[in-house]
């Protein structure tokens, strides 16, 4: 009898709250490997809370998460988060070496010394994003696109199996983006699998080969040609449920009792 | 000039003198460098609020331990300091997440409620204890010399003070050394610390119990609330001339060392308080640094703006 | 030589020292006029005959007034560390001004004071803007560095051969003792120009802390009106320093704003409520600080706020957290016994509605019980008049000798009945608009049921079209089906 290999990704009934409003309600969602996902929706629909909401970022209210099958902590030693651009702090005093070092130490041990193949790997990476000239540049005064491709190259030194992108292509120019396109796919035919947040509608048929319809609950998720219909993104971006959403915030402020007293 | 080289030089004429500053000028210098070491963690981590507020909330742990135990050793006042400021975290998160309270005003209410509480515990046992409540605020480091002498093997080695201080010192070295990685990382990137499985609750609470051990450490030498000062001017000053966290780390080393002589020399000329003085020197070093480090200096950027928009200009024409 | 500057320093804090047991021995001077007897104390300071009682009760309300009223824009615009570090750095300024005034001239303190104030405030701005140094190391280094500068300043004031420095320290911790009538004028100044400002300011002072960048569209000088605040602050920071001292004064202007803050949610009430509780601080602390000869003022006072604070936080009826948990747990018992009579509901309906009563064991089954829980449940449900229950002698082929069987009330029915149409309308609305799959709403409804209300259940209704069955084709009763009671068994279209 063959054993199936745990999913990458399940998620059950996950309810993520913010300041007593649900951001997210009861979403089912399970992806499969080798998938490169696009989680798109309108703005606050909850995109960016469902990656955070995976990596323990954000507390779940209810639901869980399950990362190749095992909901614990140690599952994110196999993923990898590239995160939103506003929400790192650029004047921290790291060089773009060190960010990418930063993704090898999970591979190198916690106490041993940094390898000289550890840095000619990290140096292969920032090669392979063409940032090896900003090697030893200070993260803030590198342009947009230069610093996402820095915590790109930190993914690739990670070798994370699933991969969770927060607007990648936000904010980047034109050569940058069709970089990080060929990366994408590059990683998908390694058989790694991607869920990547995207804003952009026209061109999120072409760079995924699946998508999370997402707002405030799953809408539809499913391989690009069979969801991205004129009905389902219809359903996703016309306008907010506010019966779901008053209601789940009633949920959220009951807290318990909304089961039995003993 | 030849007076201000004669009133420099002064406090270092006889050998009684010479020794006695040393063991001062020593004393700053690990209290300087143990708090710039965790005050670098501080600063890069935005929590120099949260040390702020841990320094004051120990207060009444310090008092307690001090009452029960009716002395000043390390062991019991870091215990108490160090139950006192977890307690003192633990109220602000509590206060921060089950009540309307937000961050700023948690932190505000705990602490000085805290600090109130250590001070109104003191001034009941003002009579049986010789601790002035003012000596909290601004530490005797020139009582240093009178501590207790030691002695290893028959040999004079120091005294208790130096001592106790050394051993922190050491601690918060081999500390920040053996846990670089993990500070590090969980300083920049909590989702990457995530993804490494590093336990990023453990760290922060390492990092506030290391706090609260140089600030009772610190706290006779230089009082609570210029531990803060001893914890942010180092950080602050070395970033405008180093882009690496590593070398900020390191140049805490000669900034103590001048925070300690410089501030021993001021306090002697001028009668200041030794502890003062350091800060000021302190601040006096980070001023040039300020406006003309190479590292966003306020100065050498807006130089960069001229010669940019100068090239512009020109490239223009 | 330098044995005199360790005699010096020696000096220094003998001096110090010395002064904190004058001032412990003047409050002692107040106190022991009459008997020591601790009972006549409080009846002499509650009657407020003795006019250093007096004016040292007036201060302290009147400082707790201004601290309240000025902490309830401190705590809204989140403020409140920067009150810290103002309140530091009016240090160097004290001492300044008690250089140029070569006594305790309060006005001259208090210009000091304020523009150290804001030397220190506006050096963090500067920082801020121009390097990339982060507000809060900005506002620590200002903080504790005009804190150093004040300390110095003050111990090379303490050894210059003008004495009368001895009051200056009582501004670390604070003492009433000093206080005298014109030590009021500065207060009653701070008050009327708060009570004023905010009087007139009102509305813009509101906007522009709500939503800057509204207010700044609309015309609203923010700016300007941020930098009101901070001289009202540095005001009340400055004329509250000599009781309450500097190391403690931010804490009267966050504590009685944060407890307002817990009653209620609108900005006028939670001046008035602010400035109530700030002057109860006031005159209960400066009363303990009274009886306690030892005590000093600033810490009594700000632990007298803080157990107001934890006293609204745990008893307030509204939030507190203590009948919070009291109404938690009623509502669980609530939620039971609904739960309970929707079951009753599901077994009548499995029976077709074709009797109105129901064997207590069916009950029992459906709801996966106990024969022993169920007969406390229905217990509960007579008790609260939902239910009645009859003995009834069973067919003779029955092992039992008599069968419990259980009918609704009205009352009983109609709250049955509308759970079952809140959870199957709920799983319905789930499965239509928000595109849930059908076999993944039970758990949502069952939890939702008991909170959602009559006016969303309308719009549901509306919003599905009057809906006749749920997502598993069990029939949704009615509004009609709900008020009519159990008369007839529920009108069901077929089809």
């Amino acid at each position: 009898m063959r054993v199936a290999l745990p999913k990458p990704l399940e998620i059950h009934d996950l309810t993520v709250a913010y300041q007593q409003k649900p951001v997210l309600y009861g979403i089912d969602l399970e992806v499969e490997p080798g998938s490169l996902v696009g989680i798109i929706g309108p703005n606050g629909a909850g995109k960016s809370t469902l990656i955070k909401a995976i990596m323990g970022i954000m507390k779940s209210v209810d639901g869980y998460v399950k990362v190749f099958g095992d909901s614990s902590r140690k599952a994110l030693t196999r993923v990898g988060y590239v995160p939103q651009r506003e929400s790192v702090d650029w004047d921290f005093p790291v060089t773009a070496m060190d960010v990418v070092l930063m993704g090898r130490f999970g591979h190198i041990g916690w106490f041993k010394r940094i390898s000289k193949r550890d840095r000619s790997f990290a140096s292969e990476c920032l090669e392979q994003m063409n940032m090896l000239p900003y090697a030893n540049r200070q993260i803030g005064n590198l342009s947009g696109g230069q610093q996402q491709r820095v915590f790109l190259a930190r993914a690739l030194a990670q070798q994370s199996d699933l991969y969770l992108m927060d607007e990648p292509f936000e904010g980047v120019d034109a050569i940058t983006e069709k970089a990080i396109v060929d990366l994408l796919k590059n990683l998908r035919n390694q058989g790694k699998t991607l869920m990547v947040v995207h804003h952009d509608l026209s061109t999120a048929k072409d760079y995924f080969d699946h998508l999370a319809l997402l707002n405030l609950r799953l809408v539809a998720y499913g391989k690009t040609e069979d969801v991205f219909t004129h009905d389902l993104l219809q359903k996703t971006y016309g306008g907010k449920l506010t019966v779901l959403s008053e209601v789940g915030s009633r949920k959220l402020n009951e807290k318990q009792p909304t089961q039995e007293a003993l | 000039m030849l007076d201000f080289a004669e009133a420099l030089l002064d406090p270092w004429s006889t050998r009684e003198q010479v020794i006695w500053n040393l063991q001062i000028v020593f004393m700053g210098m690990m209290v300087s460098l143990s708090c710039g070491l965790v005050g670098c963690f501080v600063v890069v981590r935005r929590m120099a609020l949260l040390g702020d507020a841990v320094s004051h909330g120990v207060l009444p742990g310090i008092v307690t331990a001090y009452l029960i135990t009716d002395s000043l050793s390390i062991g019991p006042v870091w215990i108490g300091a160090c139950l006192a400021g977890l307690g003192c975290g633990a109220s602000i998160e509590w206060l921060r997440t089950k009540t309307p309270l937000r961050e700023d005003a948690a932190m505000g209410l705990t602490f000085t409620s805290f600090f109130a509480l250590g001070i109104v515990l003191l001034s009941l046992e003002a009579g049986a204890t010789h601790l002035d409540p003012a000596c909290f605020l601004y530490g005797e480091i020139g009582l240093t010399p009178l501590s207790p002498k030691l002695e290893l093997w028959g040999l004079p080695s120091g005294n208790q003070a130096l001592w106790n201080m050394g051993v922190v010192c050491l601690t918060t070295m081999i500390s920040v050394i053996v846990f670089y990685r993990f500070l590090l990382v969980t300083s920049f990137d909590c989702s990457l610390a995530r993804s490494l499985g590093m336990p990023v609750i453990w760290i922060q609470y390492g990092l506030m119990l290391l706090l609260a051990l140089v600030v009772v450490a610190s706290f006779e030498s230089v009082g609570v609330i210029l531990v803060l000062a001893m914890m942010i001017l180092p950080p602050v000053s070395s970033a405008f001339l180093f882009h690496r966290l590593p070398s900020i780390l390191m140049c805490c080393l000669p900034l103590s060392i001048f925070y300690s002589v410089a501030g021993l020399q001021l306090a002697y000329s001028m009668n200041f308080p030794i502890s003062a003085s350091m800060a000021l020197a302190g601040i006096v070093i980070f001023l040039p640094c300020c406006l003309l480090g190479p590292n966003g200096g306020v100065l050498t950027n807006s130089k960069k703006l001229k010669t940019r928009k100068s090239s512009r200009d020109l490239s223009a024409n | 030589m330098f044995l005199p500057i360790w005699k010096k320093l020696k000096y220094m804090l003998l001096i110090l020292v010395l002064s904190k047991e004058a001032s412990v021995l003047k409050a002692a001077q107040i106190s022991s006029e009459s008997d020591k007897d601790w009972i006549n104390q409080a009846i002499r300071f509650w009657t407020f005959t003795d006019p250093s009682i007096q004016i040292i009760a007036l201060g302290a309300i009147l400082i707790g007034i201004n601290c309240g009223l000025m902490g309830g824009y401190v705590v809204s615009r989140r403020l409140s560390m920067f009150g810290d570090t103002l309140s530091h750095a009016v240090l160097p300024g004290i001492a300044v001004g008690f250089m140029f005034s070569q006594s305790k001239n309060e006005a001259v303190l208090m210009i000091g004071a304020t523009l150290s104030g804001f030397l220190g405030v506006g050096i963090i701005s500067l920082l801020k803007r121009h390097t990339k140094m982060k507000e809060d190391s900005a506002m620590g280094l200002v903080l504790s560095g005009f804190y150093a500068l004040g300390i110095c300043l003050i111990t090379y004031l303490q050894q210059s051969p003008n004495g009368g420095t001895s009051g200056l320290e009582s501004y670390l911790f604070g003492s009433l003792v000093g206080l005298s009538d014109r030590d009021l004028v500065p207060l009653c100044f701070c008050l009327s120009l708060i009570i004023i400002c905010f009087i007139l300011l009102n509305k813009e002072l509101l906007l522009s802390g709500f939503d800057p960048s509204f207010a700044r569209s609309v015309g609203l000088p923010v700016d300007i009106l941020q930098f009101c605040i901070w001289i009202l602050m540095a005001f009340c920071i400055v004329s509250s320093l000599q009781v309450i001292g500097v190391v403690l004064v931010s804490a009267l202007l966050i504590i009685p704003a944060a407890t307002a803050g817990l009653l209620t949610y609108r900005m006028s009430q939670i001046l008035v409520y602010s400035g109530i509780l700030g002057a109860l601080s006031g005159i209960v602390g400066c009363f303990l600080s009274f009886m306690g000869e030892r005590l000093p003022a600033g810490p009594v006072i700000v632990l007298c706020s803080t157990l107001l604070f934890l006293a609204v936080l745990f008893f307030s009826p509204a939030r507190g957290i203590l009948p919070s948990w009291f109404r938690t747990r009623r509502r669980g018992q609530r939620i039971r016994f609904e739960n309970t009579l929707k079951a009753c509901y599901q077994v009548l309906e499995s029976r077709s509605f074709s009797s109105q009563s129901f064997p207590q064991t069916a009950l029992a089954q459906r709801r996966g019980k106990s024969d022993a829980e169920i007969e406390k449940e229905i217990g509960v449900l007579i008790r609260e008049g939902y239910a009645t229950r009859q003995e009834f002698p069973t067919e003779q082929k029955s092992e039992l000798p008599s069968e419990t069987m259980v009918s609704l009330t009205p009352s009983g029915w109609e709250i049955a009945s509308r759970m079952i149409r809140n959870h199957r309308l709920w799983e319905l609305y789930l499965t239509k608009e928000a595109s849930y799959a059908p076999d993944h709403v039970h758990d949502d409804a069952e939890k939702i049921e008991h909170i959602i209300g009559e006016k969303t259940v309308r719009q549901i209704e509306r919003i599905l079209d009057n809906p006749q069955r749920d997502p598993h084709g069990k029939p949704i009763p009615s509004q009609d089906d709900i008020d009519r009671g159990w008369l007839s068994p529920p009108l069901v279209a077929d089809k």
